[in-house]
This record gives structure tokens, C-alpha cells and sequence, in this order.
């Protein structure tokens, strides 16, 4: 009897969760998570249904001979999870976090071994592919060893990435899950995933939304903020969903909260004569997180709560700085990350500084209601769809909204980001936006994930979606060379937003000449905006619409002179884009991505 | 008798047939003290919450809200790794101060005070519930480490 497995590879945390598929039943049965064996203090496993994304590089006397045994591994090269993430606290040196954040980063090397970003020499270093990949190898082996007669291998796998992910982002994680030892994956989108786990709790769903609604899914988690919107249509006189709108990959999440919080309580004791020091304040980062619950809990009335941190050495007590978190600085911080803006209130962009560090793109604009006027003002509105419900001002206005990820736990965040919601409708016209009731929120993706397996069977609804983004490929125009002037290039659409999974075309009437035993590159780009071009429709002047990504390259083996060829563009089941090169007598060959070349920014 | 004597008196020894030499016997499952239990505990309460240091310390020079200060956060840390690794019960799940009859008369069970009659007791006031170990679920222990080492020193390399 298969399992459908679904894994919500996170950025700071990883979750499993599965559904036995008994072949007779029609209706979809629920999922249940897995609880994850890993090492949450030396020498001691432990079963915890969140596994931490976190990746600790040990060194020889990192920990006591054997402490780091796991149930399938007694010498386990790299330390996964709880542990992981602890001694990463003391040592960050040999800390790998937020790897999923360096996959979708296209200003490094993501197949080059670069992590620990910050390591010193001598450290072993990982690729953010392999780092990615060891968090999946360690939730095959530990389903492995608690389901000895299910082999992982033959149940069918749903990774979950963000929306926001672009197509490169998308075919690293495959090959990270490739490389775990996983066969029979497909990729899923995240908001979606959160969806189906509200419509697998909800068996009535089709009462609770009617045609023509429009479902805003917002996404805040640990380290990344998603916007979705998926719209309600209906095929064959039966409801069914589209997901219509994706927004940007948007760096920013909990943690940056957690760590404004850390910071502005570290400035009051800056201000008395308290200076902290790097673990101090990791201590004041995570007191500050569960200060903040405290605070966030709608039955506490409690002005301020104790923030301390304990003395370093034996001088528990005499060491001990003491600090509170007052309701006045979460007020504060929160009102810097979900200020109450009006709908054409846009985010700032990123500053251009000409010598910039070398790290994560994390957002310029700490504001999350901002970025989601612009995902809604210019993003959603961009597409040309009769489903999409419009304000006056071409505002897309969704009639109900569905939260997911830890920061949407607290009421007052989800509070707010109604209340912004409201007076943007409002302003429109419409009515006040429905919330669709919350769920396990730091769970839902992964039992979404599984629910969507089954959904594959025809044994629950599915979202239409496709990809989520329009591709292009650079073209050089033909025209005479001018002294300092770039030849200036065209974009040729090869793939359209909404294209199919399981679908393929042919780019017509253009083809191009490669000479074969010699790599051919291309300039690859993608647009979240410009939904409307049409596959072999050319661009000229776009601006800032489009957004570059890692080449792409294709050798052509065999001998003899230029081989005409034509652009075939392939939408895997699996949700993977692809093309190909396909020369007049049927030959093929893939266009490979070429993440090893630094994008020219 | 003497090995001189012996060979003067004719009298050699039976030559012993050299012991076979035997397989390394596969090493004995590591012996652990009674104690070993205990120290893993204080390790796990002071790793989690930093008790040993609280009650090592002399706090006697300290104001009331510095101690204060540090006795909730420690509190707190140590409530939650007790609770992880011991799973406690009241002995009599009853109400402080109303009438309790005794489920046993087990003296480690129940302990009677005040004007206890001679002839022992069949019921009285419940003073305190009393704490019983429901399931006790600690990690196994390593047999490579120190268990007398209850904290290991810590060195910064700034």
C-alpha cells in the first residue's frame, strides 16, 4: 500500500507529514506528521515533529566520541536538527542555516561549496544543494528506520518550495532531493500546500467559498514572506481552484522580528552602561522570541515581561543583566514590520551600493504590508484575467484570506494585517475580507503536501496553477557594432505564466544556428509581471519587468558544422521547466542551467 | 620447592601445554556506577537551566530583584527539562487541606503527622499531595564520557 509523503523543506524548519492511500476509499483520509528522530543534545535522539533546518560542520572535539550517533548512522559526517542548531548558537562557524535562502540566491556559486558562509579554514564546506540535500537524506533515513517494511524510496514524495521560487531555484531542489536519494518527486508550491491543508480539514469547503472568490494566501515564516492568490472557478459545473498570482521571493520573516526586538532591548542596556556581546545577544534573540509569545498572548495583560540574560561564568546570579520587553517596544517593532499603509504605499527598493558584502538579498524594506501593496497593486493586477476581482484603481481585491507560518500565529499580527486589508477593500468598494479559519500553522505546508498527493488520485480537489512566472530567453540584435554601446538584446518568450505541468510547445518560426562540440549559452530571464506574452512573442525594451537568471548552456555532441535548431519548451509533471533543443531530424538536447557563471547584477 | 631443587632431584615438571591463545573476547557491555544515573541528571539540569551554578553560588550579597531576576529565567529552564525527562504525579491527586482517606499503608507512600493515634491512622487532613515519578525517560548514557564531569568548562576564542 503507497504512502504519499509530503516535506516542507523550510528555511529555519523542516517538517514531514504522510497519508497511507488505501486504494479503495474515495474520499481523501488525513494526514498525520511524522516525528522526526534527531539528536536534540549530545547523545541523546529524540523524536520532535519540526526537524531544524540547521546544519552543524562537527569538529574532532566538538563532542564526546559516539555523542553524535544517530539510529541509522553511528559516525554521521554533519550534525542535523535541534542539536545543529544549539551548538551552532556557540560555535557559528561551523553553522549552516538559511540554506534555502542560498539556493534561490543567484549572485553566488550555489553548486560550490560556500557554506558555512562565514567559516574559517580548515572547515569543511557544503554547497547550499548538498546542504539542502543532507536535510532530505536525514528525513529518508529516519523514515527508514521507523518504517522498516514502507521503504521510503517507493512512496511517492511532494517537496514543497516557496512560490516565489524561480525556475533555477526549482531545479536545485530537485537535484538536492536527487541527490537524498529520493526518486518519484514532485515539487510543490508552498501557499498552495497551506491551502490544501485548510480544504483537507474543511471536507465542506466547497460551501465555504463560492465562484468568483478570490483567495489571498499570506505566508510569514521563520526567514521568507509568500503571497499567493488563488482563485475560485468553475470547469464542467464543478467548483475548482487556480492559482492566478504569485508574488516575489520576499527575504524577510520572524527572525528579522525576533532579532529587531533583540536589538532594541539591546540598545536600552546600551543605554544604561550594559554592553553585550555576540552570545549574549543570541541568549537576548531568543529570550526575546518567547517574551514576545508572552506579550502576543491575547489573555496576558502584562505591560513587560522579563527579558534576562544569565550570568556567562559560575556567577549565575551576580552576572545575570536584567531587561524586560515592554509592550510599548513590540508595539514598536511591529508596527515598523506591519505599518498601517495605504495601497499605493510601495516598499523601497534595494539601494545600488557599488561594493557590497557578499551575502543573502534580505528585503530592503522591512515593511511586509507594503510589500503586499505591491503584490497586489502591481503584481496581481498585472494579470490579465477576468477572475481576478478588481477595485476602481485596478487594486486586486481578494474576498477571503488564508494565513500560514509561525509569525501568523499572533493574533494581533493577524489583526492588522486585516485591518490593512479592510481599509485597502474599502477603499475599493468592497466588502470586508473574510479569514479562512487558521490551522496548525507551523505544520500545514507538509500536511497540505501529502493531502495534495492524494488530491493526484483523484481522491481530493486539486489547484490548477502551472508555472508561475513567463521565461525568456536573451537575444543579441543583428546590427552594425557602435564604439561603448552594448548591442541591445531582445527577449525571446519561451514559456508563458500558467503553462501547464505535463506540457510541452514548440517555440515557432525561430530558429538558431549552433555549432556542434562547442558549448552555447544563453541569457535567461523571467518576469512575475508581464503575464500576457505569448511563447515566441519577441520583447524589446523591457525595462526592469524582466529579472535575469543563471544562463543557460547546451553542447551539442557529434561532429560537422552548425546544426539548425528550434526552442522546445517542456513543463514536467513534476512542475520542473525545461528546454530543449531540437534539431530538424528529432535529435534533443536539454538546455542546462549554468549556475557556476556569477550573474552579471 | 625450589626450581634448583627440583631439577637436582630429577623431579622435572610436567611441561604445561601453552594456553591456546583465546579470541578477544568481544568487549563487556560498559559497567555503570549507580551513581552515573544521578550525575546524568544534575549534567541534564544544568546543561538546560544552570541549577548547579544557582545553588553553588553565594547570593547572600545580592539585592532581592537581582536574584529574583535570575531565579525566574533559571526557574523556568529548569521546570522544562525536569518535565522532559521525569514525568511527575501527585501521590494523592487530592485538594491541600480537606479530608483524605490514605490509598496505602505503605510508610513511603504516606506519612502521617500531628496526634497520630497508636494504632496508626485511617484518615486525616491532606497536608501535601506528595510527588511520584510517573515514567522516567533519560537518555542512554555514553559510555566515552565523563560522567563526573557535570558541566565542561567553557573557553571563548574571541
Amino acid at each position: 500500500m503507497p504512502h504519499v509523503i509530503g516535506i516542507d523543506l523550510g528555511t529555519t524548519n523542516s517538517a514531514m507529514a504522510y497519508v497511507g492511500l488505501p486504494a479503495d476509499v474515495t474520499e481523501a483520509p488525513s494526514a498525520s506528521m511524522f516525528a522526526v528522530p534527531q539528536l536534540v543534545n549530545a547523545s541523546e535522539v529524540a523524536e520532535e515533529t519540526l526537524l531544524p533546518s540547521f546544519l552543524y560542520v562537527p569538529g574532532e572535539k566538538d563532542f564526546p566520541e559516539g555523542a553524535t550517533a544517530l539510529p541509522w548512522n553511528e559516525h554521521p559526517d554533519y550534525v542535523i536538527g535541534r542539536l545543529a542548531q544549539k551548538r551552532g548558537n556557540e560555535n557559528t562557524g561551523r553553522l549552516v542555516s538559511s540554506a534555502k535562502s542560498w539556493l534561490s540566491h543567484s549572485g553566488v556559486d550555489r553548486l560550490s561549496p560556500i557554506l558555512p558562509w562565514k567559516a574559517p579554514e580548515g572547515v569543511k564546506k557544503l554547497s547550499p544543494v548538498e546542504a539542502s540535500s543532507q536535510y532530505l537524506a536525514h528525513l529518508r533515513e529516519a523514515w527508514n528506520n521507523k518504517m522498516p517494511n514502507v521503504p521510503f524510496v517507493d512512496q511517492e514524495i511532494l517537496v514543497t518550495v516557496p512560490a516565489s521560487f524561480d525556475a533555477v531555484a526549482r531545479d536545485l531542489t530537485q537535484k538536492a532531493a536527487e541527490q537524498a536519494g529520493y526518486k518519484n518527486i514532485t515539487l510543490l508550491e508552498e501557499p498552495q500546500a497551506a491551502f490544501y491543508a485548510w480544504i483537507e480539514r474543511h471536507p465542506d469547503w466547497r460551501e465555504r467559498v463560492k465562484l468568483g472568490d478570490l483567495i489571498l494566501v499570506v505566508d510569514i515564516g521563520g526567514g521568507t514572506t509568500d503571497f499567493t492568490l488563488i482563485a475560485v472557478l468553475e470547469r464542467n459545473g464543478e467548483l475548482v481552484l487556480e492559482r492566478v498570482a504569485v508574488g516575489e521571493h520576499i527575504l524577510l520573516g520572524g527572525d528579522n522580528i525576533d532579532l529587531a526586538l533583540a536589538r532594541t532591548v539591546g540598545e536600552k542596556l546600551a543605554a544604561k552602561g550594559t554592553r553585550i556581546d555576540g552570545l549574549q545577544l543570541q541568549a537576548l534573540w531568543a529570550n526575546c522570541r518567547t517574551a514576545k509569545e508572552k506579550l502576543l498572548d491575547p489573555e496576558s495583560k502584562a505591560k513587560e515581561v522579563p527579558v534576562t540574560i544569565l550570568g556567562k561564568g559560575t556567577g549565575l546570579v551576580g552576572g545575570t543583566i536584567k531587561a524586560s520587553l515592554t509592550r510599548a517596544d513590540l508595539d514598536q517593532v511591529l508596527e515598523g514590520f506591519f505599518p498601517a499603509v495605504a495601497s499605493n504605499d510601495m516598499p523601497a527598493r534595494a539601494r545600488r551600493v557599488a561594493l557590497q558584502e557578499i551575502g543573502l538579498p534580505y528585503a530592503a524594506d522591512a515593511a511586509i504590508t507594503r510589500h503586499l501593496a505591491r503584490f497586489l497593486s502591481q503584481q496581481a493586477a498585472a494579470v490579465e484575467h477576468d477572475t481576478v476581482r478588481r477595485g476602481p484603481s485596478g487594486l486586486a481585491s481578494p474576498t477571503h484570506v488564508l494565513f500560514n507560518g509561525g509569525v501568523l500565529n499572533a493574533t494581533f499580527v493577524r489583526e492588522r494585517l486585516l485591518s490593512v486589508l479592510n481599509t485597502w477593500l474599502n477603499a475599493e468598494g468592497f466588502q470586508a475580507i473574510q479569514s479562512l479559519s487558521g490551522e496548525d500553522l507551523m505544520h500545514a505546508v507538509a500536511r497540505g503536501a501529502a493531502y495534495y498527493g492524494t488530491a493526484r488520485h483523484g481522491k481530493g480537489v486539486r489547484i490548477r496553477g502551472g508555472i508561475p512566472r513567463t521565461y525568456y530567453i536573451g537575444i543579441e540584435t543583428a546590427m552594425p557594432a557602435v564604439p561603448g554601446m552594448m548591442a541591445p538584446l531582445k527577449a525571446l518568450t519561451v514559456a508563458s505564466f500558467g503553462m501547464e505541468e505535463g506540457t510541452d510547445l514548440r517555440i515557432p518560426d525561430r530558429e538558431f544556428g549552433l555549432i556542434v562540440g562547442e558549448p552555447a549559452e544563453f541569457r535567461f530571464f523571467c518576469s512575475a509581471v508581464r503575464k500576457n506574452d505569448t511563447p515566441g512573442q519577441m520583447i524589446e525594451d523591457f525595462g526592469e519587468d524582466l529579472e535575469e537568471l543563471a544562463p543557460m548552456e547546451v553542447q551539442l555532441t557529434g561532429s560537422g558544422g552548425i546544426v539548425p535548431v528550434s526552442f522546445e519548451t517542456v513543463v514536467t509533471e513534476t512542475g520542473v521547466l525545461q528546454l530543449w533543443c531540437v534539431a530538424h531530424d528529432g535529435r534533443r538536447w536539454k538546455l542546462e542551467f549554468n549556475v557556476r557563471e556569477r550573474v552579471a547584477a | 620447592m625450589s626450581p634448583e631443587l627440583i631439577s637436582d632431584l630429577g623431579l622435572a615438571p610436567k611441561p604445561v601445554k601453552p594456553a591456546k591463545p583465546e579470541k578477544p573476547a568481544a568487549p563487556p557491555p560498559p559497567a555503570f556506577k549507580p551513581s552515573d544515573g544521578a550525575l546524568q541528571i544534575l549534567g541534564i539540569m544544568q546543561r538546560d537551566s544552570r541549577i548547579i551554578d544557582f545553588l553553588m553560588e553565594d547570593i547572600s550579597s545580592y539585592e532581592d530583584d537581582q536574584v529574583g531576576a535570575a531565579v525566574r529565567a533559571m526557574q523556568t529552564a529548569a521546570r522544562d527539562a525536569l518535565v522532559r525527562y521525569v514525568s511527575l504525579a501527585p501521590v494523592i491527586d487530592g485538594v491541600e487541606g480537606t479530608f483524605t482517606k490514605p490509598p496505602s499503608n505503605d510508610p513511603s507512600v504516606v506519612k502521617y503527622l500531628g496526634n497520630v493515634p497508636a494504632a496508626g491512622a485511617t484518615g486525616g487532613t491532606l497536608r501535601h499531595r506528595g510527588w511520584r515519578a510517573v515514567s522516567v525517560s533519560l537518555p542512554p548514557l555514553n559510555p566515552k564520557q565523563d560522567m563526573a564531569v557535570i558541566a565542561p568548562a567553557e573557553i571563548e576564542v574571541e
